[in-house]
């Protein structure tokens, strides 16, 4: 025997003690890592260099009202702006779904292929979409959720505009933060909208993200006065602003996160003390034979350290791989993409398990070292 | 040197507080004890021997008056010195054996050892030669739910003894023991005096283990009867 295994031994001398401790901190671990991962993946939007490259501009009264196909010639002339085309959101329905979790978008295609920054033709030609006005460009995740190939025809029932677009699929995408639109010919709009008069919005590319706000600031200044006002700005912050539609999630996490770490310390805390004062003649024992403080509080110590690390072991892990299994997109609809248990937030959930390890034995240990042995020997088991 | 006593108490007190009331354990003991000798104390309950044998063995600190062990005042050591010196020797047997339920006999015995330098082998060595000297060598993989009370107690004087100290202390070692099993003890104890050249001081209260002793001692109220 040596003292690691005395250890072992005095921690695992309960069976139910044992299974209470290990599985509420596993518990804890879990529900904390999920809530951090979760909180992560609201308030920290999918983010790409080229989130910051590109700029919306919408019509300033609100996202819904158009902007005058006009605006074209004018925002092509401002400098810095690389590429830009029509970008309209079709929010139409697929396959007769009641709810359809990808959007589709009405583009120009010649000009929508400078837009695609970090996206690669993943298969299918590019051109090929060009050509055929009556074809689209497809996200790689929605070709494998409905299990689509190239030269497949997807069938959408507009609800906004009056034309159920019938598409063959003439390339795929991959590699963007969101591989799941469907994009197409902005012309099939165009004929059913007085003949191409307006858009739903400006989509564009800036030279660099240094000159992104000169670029928004000339496009608001352009059209300032005119007819159909708008609101220019990039990507990352249109997606901010949605973001903040989902209220105040940061604080809720963080509430429930200190509700669960408070418990967790109450079970582990009591579970401790409990188990050394079942104990305390013992350790009496143990002073007795010439163990001092500072190796018995190491005893302790080392127990209650050692239960919550596995407990962290098992939650933190278990976590990481119940997340990295599922595929949380499907399920959620493609709310949720990536869900990520990062190596910091399982760092953040150890961490917080190994300094519960360490407060809950705190107080025994103070116990046990006032205790004077001939006090702890009078105590009856 | 070899008749210096080995243990000198001078002028003894112990008070203990409890409440707004002071309990006087010990009320001036004075009392030398030599080496090689197996002294048994006797006395009423309540009449302070538990006491004394805690402040003999380090375990608890005297109000006033002195404990001297082979010439070391044991309240003027620190917890640690004092935690060292009780490890290097004391062996300390109690009524109720007081073995750690999760380990085996052998790994009980091996428990004081852990806190010397020695060698895993050697500690080997050393708990059973222990093991055999109180009979044990048979048992000694059996936890102490799976020991009867006298093998427990042999057991634990194993533990007393593996560091091989010069004082083992026993408090009522027999008292929850059969005749039988307490006979042996008292047999192994007096062996340990009479041919391991130990300082056996046992707290009892059953005159035929007193009488295995070479002298007895009695308290009355705290002090020694003549
Ligand atoms: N920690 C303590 N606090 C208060 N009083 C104590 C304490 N320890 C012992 N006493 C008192 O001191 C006196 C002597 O106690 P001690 O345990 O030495 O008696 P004892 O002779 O061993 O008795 P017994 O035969 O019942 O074991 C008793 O009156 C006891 O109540
Ligand atoms: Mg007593």
């Amino acid at each position: 025997m040596n003292v690691l295994s005395f250890i072992a031994k005095n921690a695992l001398r309960n069976g139910r003690r044992v299974t209470l401790t290990v599985s509420s901190v596993a518990v804890s671990c879990a529900l904390l890592v999920t809530l951090q991962t979760l909180q992560r993946e609201l308030t920290i939007p999918p983010e790409s260099e080229g989130a910051s490259l590109r700029v919306i501009v919408r019509n300033k009264v609100s996202l819904m009202q158009p902007l005058p196909a006009r605006q074209l010639s004018v925002i092509e002339r401002i400098p810095g702006v690389v590429a830009v085309s029509p970008f309209t959101f079709f929010g139409g329905t697929y396959a007769g779904e009641t709810v359809t979790s990808f959007a589709q978008f009405a583009i120009d295609p010649e000009r929508f292929r400078g837009l695609l920054v970090e996206g690669r033709i993943a298969s299918g030609d590019y051109d090929d979409f060009v050509r055929d006005r009556t074809s689209c460009l497809v996200g790689a995740d929605t070709m494998t959720r409905y299990k689509l190939k190239v030269g497949d025809r997807m069938k959408f029932t507009g609800t906004f505009y009056p034309i159920d677009p019938d598409l063959r699929i003439a390339a795929v995408f991959a590699g963007t933060v969101d591989d799941r639109g469907v994009f197409f010919n902005h012309k099939l709009l165009d004929d059913v909208t007085g003949g191409g008069s307006t858009v739903g919005t400006w989509y564009l590319r800036v030279a660099s993200a240094k000159v992104a706000p000169d670029v928004i600031t000339a496009i608001n200044a352009a059209f300032a006065n005119s007819s159909a006002e708008v609101r220019a700005e990039t990507e990352r912050a249109f997606q901010m602003s949605f973001m903040a539609m989902l209220g105040d999630v940061k604080s809720l996490t963080l509430s429930i996160s200190a509700v669960v770490v408070f418990t967790l310390m109450l079970v582990s805390v009591s579970t401790m003390s409990m188990s050394i004062r079942e104990r305390f003649r013992e350790l009496a024992v143990l002073k007795a034979l010439g163990f001092r403080r500072r190796e018995i509080f190491s005893f302790i110590l080392a127990e209650s350290f050692g239960l919550a690390f596995v407990g962290a072991v098992f939650g933190i892990g278990g976590t990481w791989l119940f997340w990295s299994h599922i595929n949380l997109q499907k399920l959620s609809n493609g709310f949720l993409i990536y869900f990520e248990v990062t190596p910091r937030i399982m760092a953040m959930g150890g961490t917080v398990a190994a300094v519960l390890g360490i407060l809950s034995a705190i107080a025994p240990a103070i116990a046990v070292a006032r205790m004077s042995v001939a006090d702890g020997l009078r105590t009856l088991d | 040197m070899a008749n210096d006593p080995i243990v000198q108490v001078r002028d003894l007190r112990k008070v203990f507080r409890q409440g707004d009331l002071d309990v006087i354990a010990l009320n001036g003991v004075s009392v030398d004890i030599a080496p090689c000798e197996f002294v048994a104390l006797m006395g009423p309950s309540g009449s302070g021997k538990s006491t004394l044998l805690h402040l003999i063995a380090g375990i608890d600190r005297p109000t006033s008056g002195t404990v001297l062990v082979q010439g070391i005042n044991v309240a003027e050591l620190n917890e640690s010195q004092l935690a060292d010196w009780r490890n290097q020797n004391v062996g300390f047997v109690f009524q109720t054996f007081n073995l750690i339920p999760v380990l085996t006999g052998f790994e009980n015995v091996e428990l004081p050892l852990l806190l010397t330098q020695l060698k895993r082998s050697e500690r080997r060595r050393q708990v059973e030669t222990a093991l055999e000297l109180v009979g044990l060598s048979d048992r000694m993989h059996h936890r102490p739910d799976q020991l009867s009370g006298g093998q427990q107690q042999r057991v634990a004087i194993a533990r007393a003894l593996v560091t091989d100290p010069a004082l083992i202390v026993a408090d009522e070692p027999t008292g929850n023991l059969d005749a039988k099993s307490a006979a042996d003890v008292m047999l192994i104890l007096q062996a340990l005096a009479r041919s391991s050249g130990k300082t056996v001081i046992m707290v009892t209260h059953d005159p035929k283990a007193a009488a295995y002793g070479t002298r007895s001692l009695h308290l009355e109220k705290g002090e020694i009867a003549a």
